[in-house]
């Protein structure tokens, strides 16, 4: 009796510990997402994903023979939006993309002065004011400038006082992260370009053609080994062997994306051949011997029944490298560089959506608002794809589970 | 005893095959006859199936496998250097065990085989199609619906359609490796019937567990033990009045 209670207690430690793990990481899981969640989600918008990252500032004056008038206007406008008939301008205190308060250009009258504008800078194009730009200050002579730390009604206030005015600062908004989502979706085409048939050929040779012998299984050995390989030493690679290469066949000066696209590649190789091998080993025998005997040759049958076959474990693989393109940081930033970009060009330094987060969190200060918003877009983007990966390798048993 | 003998499609004159150091079949010899059903039966493991492979080389593909002797098919070696192996299988059509269409449409599975050797006419494809269907006596069951995935048919009818898919091929030879082992009854029929029937244009030999099979189908038995031929000739003497002991016993049940 004693023993068989002795053993029910020696069996609830053991399944306790068990369910605290598991509890335990689900719990640390969460609090990652929750952390993610609570920092970012307030900064995610439609804006964020389709602003340039760079904003362009100007300063300029009233262009010659023009000044304030009368500029009313049938426009409603919503709470907190203060217009001036005098000048034919809408205000409105907001936070751009980034998290800071600025005054934000809601509408501009197309009579009004503020419609074209004198450049002060080099240029002697006219230039606009226009619907979502952020004005900095304006400054006046005789009268202490409009600052936007002070808000858009003071601003209102102060301009409806005055005639004219000396200079007035502003500029688009920034921070978006559109120039790094092109940059990831170049990165992900290139790297997939280069090493899907590489991978795709390695795991069909190793799968369908090589002998069974010490060299295929050095092989295989090493392929192993490189998948546990830290990406920052590919990335180191990059650097020393890819990036002079682009340099000596393109236009490139340093890291660009197609040196980032061939490193990423090669950290990819393994998963690629590996995920690939197992898809192939799944086709079953039968219709290998079944094609051969039809007088198929071997590369007939590789060709038109297994690859076909295999085919969703291929997409799985594509999917996986797709998710660890996204993902990854340490590699990229010796291999592209971590030099935000606005205009994209594949011949030049460029930004991924992870090293986006790894450039805003060195920058001083760090902002970990907007890095926290721009990780749980890829938190979405690689649920997405695991989700993805699970539907097709359900779909690929079926298939097969019919066939058994 | 004998009948008036056909023409010798397969000659197998003192073939051994090894696995590696094991030696699988020892010195066969016996000639295969032209339009006529040999069943090859014997106790599992005793190198029936692996005698069946070495006739169209599928043994090529297991690793280890050592060949020596000879099989000549019309009088040449098929396992001298430099045959055409593609050549072969093209002429010796192989169904398998367990029904093994690939998982496509009907129609693609039949037109597989033909057009791997590079025949492309829809006209030519389509009427290979409804031969082949028709002497496997499938025709009428799926002509509606060869669009749809071979997946779908029923075991027995999968099994006509992998004897319809060699059919297509042309072939002068088919072999059959215990073709209705995963089938029921009925469809076991429907299978031995097609047989019967195919013997009149092709030369079969057929694997097979099953003594009633053997006596009811095949015009030659062979009876393998441990990688011997111990006896063969005409399945009526076989089954009748063997001339070993060995042979009596494994037909009546006494061991296998």
């Amino acid at each position: 009796m004693s023993m068989l209670n002795k053993r029910k207690v020696n069996d609830g430690i053991l399944q306790g510990i068990t369910y605290g793990a598991s509890f335990f990481s689900l719990f640390v899981l969460l609090a990652i997402i929750g952390f993610v969640f609570v920092n970012g989600v307030h900064l995610l918008n439609w804006d964020l994903i389709t602003h340039n990252y760079t904003a362009v500032s100007f300063i300029a004056d009233l262009k010659e023979g023009t000044g304030p008038g009368n500029y009313e206007t049938d426009q409603v406008f919503a709470e907190g939006t203060y217009y001036s008939d005098k000048w034919g301008i809408a205000l409105a205190d907001d936070t751009n993309v980034q998290g800071k308060n600025v005054v934000l250009v809601v509408y501009v009258n197309p009579q009004s002065p503020f419609a074209s504008l004198h450049d002060k800078g080099i240029s002697t194009v006219p230039i606009p004011l226009e619907k979502d730009y952020e004005i900095i200050r304006i400054a006046f002579d005789g009268a202490s400038s409009a600052l936007s730390v002070q808000g858009a009604q003071n601003m209102i206030t102060i301009l409806d006082g005055q005639n004219s005015f000396r200079e007035l600062e502003f500029s688009t908004s920034g921070g978006g992260i559109r120039g790094s989502i092109i940059t990831t979706m170049y990165l992900i085409f290139f790297t997939l370009i280069i090493a899907l048939p590489i991978g795709i050929g390695s795991a069909i040779y190793l799968n369908e053609y090589a002998p069974n012998n010490k060299f295929t299984r050095l092989i295989r050995l090493l392929i192993e080994t490189l998948t546990g390989v830290p990406s920052i030493i590919y990335g180191l690679m990059g650097l020393a062997i890819f990036v002079p290469i682009t340099i000596q066949l393109t236009d490139a000066t340093g890291g660009n994306i197609i040196s980032g696209s061939m490193t990423m590649a090669v950290i990819l190789l393994p998963i690629i051949i590996r995920t690939t091998e197992e898809s192939l080993k799944v086709v079953p025998d039968d219709y290998r011997y079944a094609s051969l005997s039809l007088g198929a040759s071997k590369t007939q049958t590789t060709f038109k029944i297994v690859l076909p076959n295999a085919f969703s474990g291929i997409l799985t693989a594509t999917l996986l490298a797709i998710g660890r393109i996204i993902g990854e940081s340490a590699a990229l930033v010796f291999a592209i560089g971590t030099t935000i970009k606005d205009t994209v060009k594949i011949t030049d330094k460029s930004a991924s959506l992870a090293v986006h987060i790894w450039a805003m969190m060195t920058d001083e200060p760090a902002n970990i608002e907007l890095s926290t918003t721009i990780a749980i877009i890829i938190l979405f983007i690689v649920l997405t794809l695991n989700i993805s990966i699970k539907l097709i390798s359900k779909g690929m048993m079926r298939k097969f589970g019919a066939n058994a | 005893m004998m009948t008036i003998e056909n023409k010798i499609v397969f000659d197998i004159k003192n073939l051994d095959l090894f696995y590696g150091n094991f030696k699988a079949l020892k010195s066969i010899s016996l000639p295969i006859y032209e339009k006529e059903v040999t069943a090859l039966i014997g106790p599992s493991g005793c190198g029936k199936s692996t005698f069946l492979r070495t006739l169209n080389r599928m043994n090529d593909l297991i690793e280890n496998c050592k060949i020596e002797g000879d099989i000549e098919y019309h009088e040449e070696n098929i396992y001298k250097t430099g045959i055409d192996i593609i050549g072969l299988r093209t002429k010796v059509g192989m169904v398998f065990q367990k029904p093994n269409p690939f998982p496509m449409s009907i129609f693609d599975n039949i037109t597989y085989g033909p057009r791997c050797q590079g025949i492309k006419d829809k006209a030519v494809l389509n009427e290979i199609v409804r031969t082949s269907l028709e002497q496997a006596a499938l025709w009428e069951e799926v002509k509606d619906r060869l669009k749809e995935s071979a997946l779908s048919l029923s075991g027995g009818q999968q099994q006509r359609l992998c004897i319809a898919r060699t059919i297509a091929m042309k072939p002068e030879v088919i072999l059959m490796d215990e073709p209705t082992s995963a089938l029921d009854p009925v469809a076991t029929a429907k299978i031995e019937d097609l047989v019967v029937e195919l013997k009149k244009n092709y030369t079969i030999i057929i694997v097979t567990h099953n003594m009633q099979q053997a006596a009811r189908i095949s015009d030659k038995t062979a009876f393998f033990l441990m990688g011997e031929v111990i006896e063969y000739g005409d399945t009526s003497h076989i089954f009748s009045t063997p001339d070993h002991k060995k042979t009596e016993e494994y037909i009546t049940g006494r061991f296998g």
